[in-house]
């Protein structure tokens, strides 16, 4: 390579590290505020304030879901698995919205509940074709099935 | 050692050779496109969540993945064209600049299109969605560096450095599912083995529509690269032979 090219290629090289690591060094001071969403953990360290509008997120815990009868009134439980988060919201759900499904929240916290005005599903990354579930549910009925009669559980059909 | 290095970049070559070359990709390009489409539209089977909202998906995966590697062509042909001043590289430049804006708004508009059924929203402000649409910003800011500076030359320098600069995007928007929490899902995984995210019923088509899409955004890039090479390369003799033997 001849000596102009070298020195405008070290020049180039030179001019793309340096912006890299500003724009990386940048990005990384300003994380929390990228983060769509907090955490219920982070909620429960206390690092929002009341009343400050924000997003959470995390997943619908199991069994968590209180939907009341005769209004769109719904509560349930948004969990990283560290920390809970009781979530309260009037309004439509995404037809995504069910147990054990990622979702995000947006409202403000008010005495350690959560008070959404939006909920959004969260999608996972992962794609079944409705067959394929379907004999994956029948493959964990058949396992779960004699724990729950040793259980003493509901027996017949 | 470099003199094949100097045949690519010269034009003429590059316009012989992909004339060659095109019929063939246009062959491959539409067997696998319609292969792809018809499979994803009428063969692969709902999605447990998504029903057949899934099948956004066979536009949306290529589109986006080809619309982030259109950047780094841009900023590879940038080093090219500020070291050694290679015409063909700016040219192939200034022609992908507006592609590549063509498919990250298509990503951007198939991307929303499935986000309100799914996520129950247009549009998040989240690190993948937010970035994505900076590089479609860029894309169009390289587009009107090139248009608003008179001279070729001085365009050509300035839009190599946009693109070499604006190609920081592409590792941020690729990585943003992970860095950060976002309401974009994370890339899936796409292993041979029981961890693989989907079933070949489901990916073996977005393997064949990835390739079509690749092809489409080639063949566009060679097609609108050899206007180019006409257009500025009209005074030299290869040109005005090959005008001359079209019009008898």
């Amino acid at each position: 390579m001849k000596p102009h090219r070298r020195k405008k290629l070290t020049i180039i090289a030179f001019i793309a590290t340096g912006l890299g690591i500003a724009i990386g060094l940048s990005l990384y001071a300003l994380s929390n505020a990228i983060d769509l969403f907090f955490t219920p953990s982070q909620i429960a360290a206390g690092e929002v304030n009341n009343g400050q509008r924000i997003r959470i997120g995390g997943m619908v815990k199991e069994g968590s879901v209180e939907k009341s009868q005769d209004s769109l009134h719904v509560e349930f439980i948004a969990t990283d698995y560290s920390h809970d988060l009781r979530v309260r919201y009037d309004g439509i759900l995404p037809d995504l919205f069910r147990e054990g499904q990622g979702v995000v929240a947006e409202g403000m916290v008010a005495n350690g509940v959560f008070e959404a005005s939006r909920v959004l599903a969260k999608h996972d990354e992962n794609y079944m074709s409705v067959e394929v579930k379907a004999a994956l549910d029948a493959a964990e009925r058949e396992r779960s099935l004699p724990v729950m009669a040793t259980e003493g559980g509901p027996s017949g059909t | 050692m470099w003199q094949w290095f100097f045949r690519l970049g010269s034009p003429k070559w590059f316009y012989e050779m992909s004339g060659k070359w095109l019929p063939w990709l246009l062959v491959l390009m539409t067997v696998l496109m319609s292969v792809g489409i018809f499979w994803a539209l009428l063969f692969v089977p709902q999605d447990y969540q998504q029903g057949d909202t899934i099948r956004i998906m066979y536009v949306h995966v290529p589109v986006a993945s080809i619309s982030l590697a259109c950047f780094p062509l841009m900023a590879v042909a940038g080093v090219i064209t500020l070291v050694w001043k290679m015409k063909l590289a700016d040219m192939v430049a200034k022609c992908a600049a507006p592609i590549g804006a063509w498919f990250t708004a298509v990503a951007l508009a198939t991307g929303a299109i499935w986000g309100q059924p799914i996520w129950g929203t247009w549009w998040a402000w989240d690190a993948r969605l937010t970035s994505m649409l900076i590089q479609f910003f860029l894309l169009i800011g390289v587009i009107a560096l090139r248009s608003a500076i008179e001279s070729p030359d001085a365009a050509a320098k300035a839009c190599a450095l946009l693109a070499i600069v604006g190609a920081i995007n592409v590792p941020i928007i690729k990585y943003s599912v992970e860095w950060w929490n976002t309401l974009h899902q994370p890339a899936s995984d796409f292993s041979m083995d029981e961890n693989s995210a989907f079933g070949p019923e489901i990916w073996v088509p977005l393997v064949i529509m990835i390739f079509a899409v690749y092809l489409f955004f080639v063949i566009s890039l060679i097609l609108s690269t050899r206007n180019e090479i006409l257009q500025r390369e009209r005074r030299s003799q290869w040109v005005m032979d090959i005008v001359a033997n079209e019009k008898v």
